[in-house]
């Protein structure tokens, strides 16, 4: 029995690895290699180069569009467990006559796909000026119906004999959730954090519009140009793409232990 | 009235941002359902509801949504099923736990265009070297272009495949915590009864434990099924536009509001209303089926 | 640059970012007109339009690049204020209709006729002309003589000769023709309406309303189940890649892969139109071409004017240098078409010839999205499922037909 899950679990890591192994394999060989009718399991010999062509090739800003993810995400993730966590807190524990209504209309907007509001969106923000701006890239993504509504339920479970000690010693709503729950619920916001930092390295469509101008270009359009460009370096490609999901290979391995144990206090059981 | 302040200072300033950010494009977007928008988003040409009727009677548009509830009804229980077995694999085993749950978890961390771009053109390519024609070589048999065929429609494996990848990891992990938070005096209890350790105890304790998390992971499944986008958009479509097969309501409304050539953004807005409220009548059904 | 310089701040990692310098190399402040390009594949292309657009003293011009998915993200932009002021594209009956695009008769002068009519024409709506021509892109079918002569097979000259080839130049590790990983559908849509001496759209009424049409595409869907297509190959039908590495002994593809098909076949090969259905029909080329306009909503349209005036039509070595220095495309001007020495031999001056003879607009102004979308989808399905042909253009027609009749009356 315990074979056979070793067995089964061994199989499925296999399947689960092999487009990680793809990846490196294609931008690590030279396009005559991986185009070869027999197959090669790894390049004959490993085409650092392929690193320096990459990182120098003009159309495609690599360094400063992977800068500019990192500050977008870091600058969302915070943003959204500033502004989720605070919303989720006051709906799920302060009294208030029309919180349901409030609630209501956050959880509406999950059913809503992004794509369908996506012009009218567009046009607001450009009406604000904030086209190829920080402001445009990073603000709108950060009033999430999916985080406020998680946090919401998680501080549901809260212990409510913490707040009250705190409540004792003479704090208010104000006091109680930055000195008392905040700090009791490391884990739920890092996990939250993590998925905040991956939704927004990866999401694509809206930078694509949005940052316009090269220099304030996202990772995943970077990428795009080299899927749309009339002549496509499929060693390139791959090395890109290898390249732009580092980073969050590196968290996740990192902190999965954390991510595990955030999810475990989430609200999501009730 | 003291409370009403304290709500609003920890809620206000979400709310002003999803007011702004979120409610006046949506807002915005029912209002472009009734009028004729064709290249505009300040009509003045009001319609009624002619466009709705249009996207009703329109084939491509409820063939689109047809193909999509029979992709939902498809993928939602299998993502469910194989999500939970990873759980229950990863959550039994002591030696190695970590890393097979990070090996798991891990393609959550690809966004779709590089998921994409691995399937179509290192797996699923329809040439010698790619990784599935290389094995059927192996096997002797004939390449397939995978993403071309319509008859067996194998660009459904290619996308399916992709999507159980990349998500897989992210509901497995939502259920080792939701089987975490399960009781072990539970599990003791059924055994000193005489329960089996396999079937018995997973029927008639962790599915039943499991129910709130099994409740949310299917509502998530449902909304990401009809919501379907990226990776079709990036596997199937090409410069020449998207081909008439599993085609998402979406990238047909997207087409159909930003296409070349003309963005109709009445229809594209009604098109979306419409597949709103599908989705929230398909949320609300299964709401209803499970918790009966 | 606002955002860069925030960025910068922001990012704490300035010397980082010092070394990937700017494109450029000027702070703008709103005051520079805004010209938008898509992303040409060609190198060099980039570094070009910007040295044009810095060597331009009047206004401060500030290039944009714009990869991905250019035409949603042009339309997106020209709804809001934040636009460009000058943009590449070809023109559309919908955005002329709605007041987007700010006509530019009176840019022309003397050089109107200078221009090839049958371009001017792709750029004209009501009349009125709305694009600049900057550069004429067309398409071809490539085939490889040595394999020709190998298997006995002559170039074809008509749609079943085409078949027939195709399937006799099917062999070993060959398939006979590459047209797409659609299987064709897409690009030879159009040649196979025009090889039957119909159109898309027709003096405002549907061009392919004919059961002759049917027939035309039902030869594509021979083809497609003739065994002898290339599909699925890594790079699409815009690429050279699968004629040059030897996979197929045609190729459906771009006078842009000229240099690319040179350098790596030398004189193995030969350029021929999409052949003609039977007697009546006729070879064709699709041709197009990206035109500098004017976005309407610009808040300084008379410098935008002079500028696309200055770029595209006085200085004509800048159209030269454009159309002939990196990619290879054919100058939309005669006088600097007839003087290119790039033109005059080999397959570049067979494709001026067809250009000349045999040219069909491939996104005339009037064949809007929704005409565009039943029509592929209908070859498609004809093609890639073996839906039949004669229901299927029937359907496309008729949702053509209302939607010119919205457009016209």
């Amino acid at each position: 029995m315990r074979v056979a899950r070793y067995l089964a679990l061994s199989m499925a890591a296999v399947l689960f690895l092999i487009p990680f192994y793809l990846v490196l394999r294609n931008g690590l060989a030279t396009e005559q290699e991986i185009t070869a009718p027999t197959w090669t399991f790894w390049p004959s010999e490993i085409r650092w180069e392929n690193f320096a062509e990459l990182f120098s090739n003009p159309a495609v800003p690599m360094v400063r569009s992977m800068v500019n993810s990192l500050v977008v995400a870091v600058l969302q993730t915070f943003g959204q467990l500033l502004l989720c966590g605070l919303a989720g807190y006051g709906l799920a524990r302060i009294p208030y006559r029309y919180a349901n209504v409030v609630l209501y209309l956050v959880i509406a907007t999950l059913m809503i796909p992004a794509a369908v509001t996506f012009v009218p969106t567009f046009v607001v923000v450009s009406t604000l000026g904030w086209v190829s701006d920080l402001r445009g890239l990073v603000i709108p993504g950060l009033f999430s119906g999916f985080t406020t509504f998680l946090f919401r339920q998680y501080f549901l479970n809260f212990p409510r004999e913490l707040e009250e000690a705190a409540r004792i010693d003479g704090l208010g709503h104000w006091g109680t959730y930055w000195r008392v729950v905040v700090p009791n619920s490391k884990g739920f916001f890092a996990a939250l954090g993590v998925i905040a930092f991956v939704t927004s390295w990866n999401q694509f469509l809206w930078p694509l519009v949005i940052a316009q101008d090269q220099d304030s270009w996202t990772v995943q359009v970077a990428l795009s140009t080299f899927l749309t460009s009339q002549s496509i370096d499929v060693v390139q490609l791959f090395l890109a793409a290898a390249v732009s999901i580092t980073p969050l290979v590196v968290v996740f391995v990192a902190l999965q232990r954390f991510l595990v144990r955030g999810v475990t206090e989430t609200g999501i059981k009730d | 009235m003291r409370h009403g302040r304290a709500f609003w200072l920890f809620v206000g300033p979400f709310a002003i941002g999803l007011l702004v950010f979120v409610y006046v494009p949506i807002a915005w977007s029912l209002l472009l359902s009734f009028f004729d928008a064709r290249n505009t988003v300040t009509p003045t040409e009001f319609v009624g509801l002619r466009n709705y009727v249009d996207m009703l009677t329109d084939a491509p548009f409820l063939r689109s949504l047809g193909t999509f509830s029979v992709f939902a009804a498809f993928i939602v229980p299998l993502t469910f099923v194989l999500a939970l077995a990873l759980a229950l694999l990863v959550n039994q085993i002591s030696f190695m736990k970590a890393f097979f749950r990070s090996v798991f978890f891990l393609p959550t961390a690809c966004s779709y265009v590089v998921a994409s771009l691995v399937w179509k053109l290192s797996i699923f390519n329809g040439v010698r070297f790619g990784l599935a024609n290389t094995v059927l070589g192996w096997f002797g048999a004939e390449p397939i272009a995978w993403t071309v065929s319509t008859s067996p429609p194998w660009y459904w494996l290619v996308l399916v495949t992709l999507r159980l990848w990349l998500q897989l990891g992210f509901y497995m992990i939502l259920f080792i915590a939701g089987l975490q938070r399960i009781p072990q005096h539970l599990y003791e209890a059924a055994w000193i009864d005489g329960a089996s350790r396999g079937w018995q105890t997973l029927r008639y304790i962790t599915l039943p434990q499991l129910r709130t998390t099994s409740v949310a992971v299917l509502l998530l499944l449902l909304i990401a099924a009809y919501q379907a986008f990226d990776e079709f958009y990036n596997v199937l479509g090409t410069d020449r536009g998207y081909p008439p097969f599993a085609r998402p309501p979406l990238i047909y409304l997207y087409y159909t509001a930003l296409g070349s050539g003309g963005q109709d953004f009445g229809h594209g807005s009604a098109g979306a209303v419409i597949l709103t409220l599908l989705i929230a009548g398909v949320t609300l059904l299964q709401g209803r089926v499970i918790t009966r | 640059m606002i955002s860069r310089r925030r960025l910068l701040s922001l990012a704490g990692a300035s010397a980082l970012l010092a070394a990937c310098g700017s494109n450029t190399g000027r702070g703008g402040n709103g005051q520079a007109l805004k010209q938008w390009y898509h992303a040409y594949g060609e190198p060099g292309v980039q570094q070009a339009v910007e040295r044009y657009a810095k060597s331009y003293t009047k206004t401060q011009v500030d290039v944009q690049w714009n990869p991905g998915d250019y035409d949603s993200k042009l339309a997106t932009s020209l709804l809001s204020d934040g636009g460009p002021d000058v943009f590449e594209s070809t023109p559309q009956i919908s955005s002329v209709r709605a007041g987007q695009l700010v006509p530019l008769d009176d840019v022309f002068g003397d050089a109107k006729s200078d221009f090839s009519e049958s371009i001017l024409a792709t750029h004209t709506v009501d009349g009125k002309i709305y694009g600049v021509p900057q550069a004429v892109d067309m398409q071809m079918l490539f085939y490889r003589k040595s394999f020709f002569d190998q298997a006995g097979v002559r170039p074809p000259s008509t749609v079943d000769e085409l078949i027939d080839a195709s399937r006799r130049l099917t062999k070993g590790g060959v398939k006979g023709l590459f047209a797409g990983n659609d299987g064709g559908g897409g690009v030879l849509g159009g040649p196979a309406l025009w090889s039957a001496g119909l159109d898309y759209v027709r003096d405002h009424q549907v061009g392919f309303d004919d059961p002759v049409a049917a027939q035309a595409i039902g030869k594509l869907r021979e083809l497609y189940t003739s065994d002898s297509l290339l599909l699925g190959a890594v790079k699409d039908w815009a690429e050279p890649d699968a004629f040059t590495q030897g996979l197929v002994a045609m190729q459906w593809t771009g006078l842009w892969t000229v240099p690319a098909i040179q350098k790596a076949l030398g004189d193995d090969f030969g350029v021929l139109p999409f052949p003609k259905l039977t007697g009546n029909g006729k070879p064709s080329v699709p041709v197009g071409a990206f035109g500098a306009m004017v976005n309407a909503k610009s808040k300084r349209i008379n410098e935008a004017k002079e500028f696309v005036r200055w770029l595209w039509i006085e200085r004509t070595d800048h159209q030269e240098d454009f159309n002939l220095s990196y990619g290879f495309h054919i100058p939309p001007r005669k006088s600097i078409a007839g003087k290119a020495s790039k033109l005059t031999s080999g397959a570049a001056a067979d494709a001026v010839k067809f250009v000349q003879d045999n040219a069909k607009a491939s996104n005339p102004p009037d064949w809007t999205s929704v005409m565009r979308t039943a029509f592929n989808d209908a070859v498609s399905r004809v093609v890639r499922d073996g839906a039949p042909a004669d229901a299927e253009i029937k359907g496309a027609a008729q949702k053509a037909r209302d939607e010119l009749k919205r457009l016209y009356g």
